[in-house]
């Protein structure tokens, strides 16, 4: 069986169903009864504990191996990797031109970006868009088609997976990781290479979405909610 | 007492004649995946019971239509997806799933190193939450098939599905998985 499938067996293994309960004095019960309709009942369940305790086991920082994964969001690839690549602090816009108006960011970027209601300056680059939220804090996009974006996450970085909008997304804390950003066809601007804090990265339609800076991921999610 | 179990076909045989106990023992048998599966559904332990329980007395009455000598576990299991259904209109907290903490190995394989384990452990919440984040339709049919270890005909049925529904809904999902989760 393809390694996938068995990776699906192996976690359905593992998902904590709540405590199975004893159905048959209550159906023996109701088989000497008349039909009746609507019936219900409470139940205290221990589930809610052991989602806390499951949470508690996953918050360790995990693996010093150097195997590891790929995850795809879109146009982003995040790999995890024992030992971080050189890269240096540089802006969140780095590589891309601006300060400049929406409707030149999105001649220069080729799509139509989703914005949050206020937003600050906007930057951008071939398939590639960026604007500060506020200060330090960076939401970047781009179209998942024609841009490509990595990010390479150290042993002391925590990958989470979340649910943004209803799409898949990752959570990304602790120590900085790499990201390499450069547009497909690599025209005119250099590949660039920096160390990135938090980072909520998802995929809405065409476009994959990365809100990056110091931020909670509560926060982050909240300002998720208002892009589009 | 019943001296030793009986086999299915007999149980059932004699929950046709209005056996109780008979019927008891089966609710036994199946308790398990019923609940299981309805909480795959309604994704809320209460509703689920309900919809377990509702799924057995409903079966009970039900039982002049089944056909001796079918697998009786697919044929519950329906009623009770039905049951589960119902429930989804009620406004009652849904519970993502969640995984345990620690895995067993199988005998025999060598204990992983404590990294090894943690790493394990992402991965496996990452496809977790990669399946998750499937469309319902999607969802369901890879929860029976893996998460419960139901036949691909099982599955079908308990869906209310054709099995080549099954087959083609399964394999999109799976590609639709390997797309975020390589």
């Amino acid at each position: 069986m393809p390694e996938l499938e068995l990776e699906l067996r192996e976690v359905g293994r593992l998902v904590a169903f709540p405590p199975e309960p004893d159905l048959v004095p209550a159906v023996r019960d109701r088989l000497v009864e008349r039909p009746v309709f609507g019936r219900r009942r409470l139940l205290l369940v221990a589930f809610a504990a052991l989602a806390v305790a499951v949470a508690a086991a996953f918050s360790v920082p995990p693996a010093r191996t150097a195997i590891l994964r790929f995850f795809h969001i879109g146009g982003e690839t995040v790999e995890r990797v024992e030992k971080l690549p050189p890269a240096e602090r540089r802006s969140p816009v780095a590589g891309l031109a601006g300060p400049m108006s929406l409707s030149e960011a999105r001649d220069r970027a080729g799509f139509e970006p989703l914005l949050p209601p206020r937003h600050g300056r906007i930057y951008a680059a071939d398939g590639i868009l960026a604007t500060y939220l506020r200060p330090r804090v960076v939401l970047s996009e781009f179209r998942a088609d024609i841009s490509l974006s990595k990010k390479v996450a150290g042993p002391d970085t925590r990958i989470q997976p979340v649910t943004v909008n209803g799409h898949f997304g990752l959570w990304m804390q602790g120590a900085p990781h790499v990201i390499t950003y450069f547009d497909s066809q690599a025209r005119g601007h250099d590949k660039v290479v920096r160390l990135a804090g938090n980072v909520l990265v998802w995929s809405q339609g065409s476009l994959t979405l990365r809100l990056e800076g110091p931020v909670t991921r509560g926060e982050a999610l909240r300002v998720a909610k208002t892009v589009g | 007492m019943v001296g030793r179990p009986l086999e299915e076909t007999e149980l059932v045989e004699r929950a046709k004649r209005g056996d109780h106990r008979a019927y008891g023992e089966l609710v036994h048998a199946y308790q398990g995946i019923a609940f299981r599966t309805a909480y795959l559904v309604v994704r809320n332990a209460a509703e689920a019971e309900d919809a377990a329980q509702e799924g057995f007395v409903k079966a009970f009455r039900a039982l002049g239509r089944f056909r001796t000598g079918e697998p009786f576990r697919p044929w519950l299991l329906k009623i009770v997806v039905n049951e589960a259904r119902n429930r989804l209109r009620s406004s009652a907290r849904r519970d993502a799933l969640a995984l345990r903490a620690t895995a067993e190995r199988p005998s025999g394989e060598a204990a992983p190193s404590p990294e090894a384990a943690l790493l394990d452990a992402e991965r496996r919440e990452l496809l977790l939450a990669a399946v998750e984040a499937l469309p319902e339709p999607m969802r369901l049919v890879i929860s029976c098939r893996y998460f419960l270890d139901l036949s691909e005909e099982e599955t079908a049925s308990a869906l209310g599905l054709r099995r080549g529904t099954v087959k083609s809904r399964t394999s999109r999902a799976l590609e639709r998985l390997r797309e975020i989760y390589a």
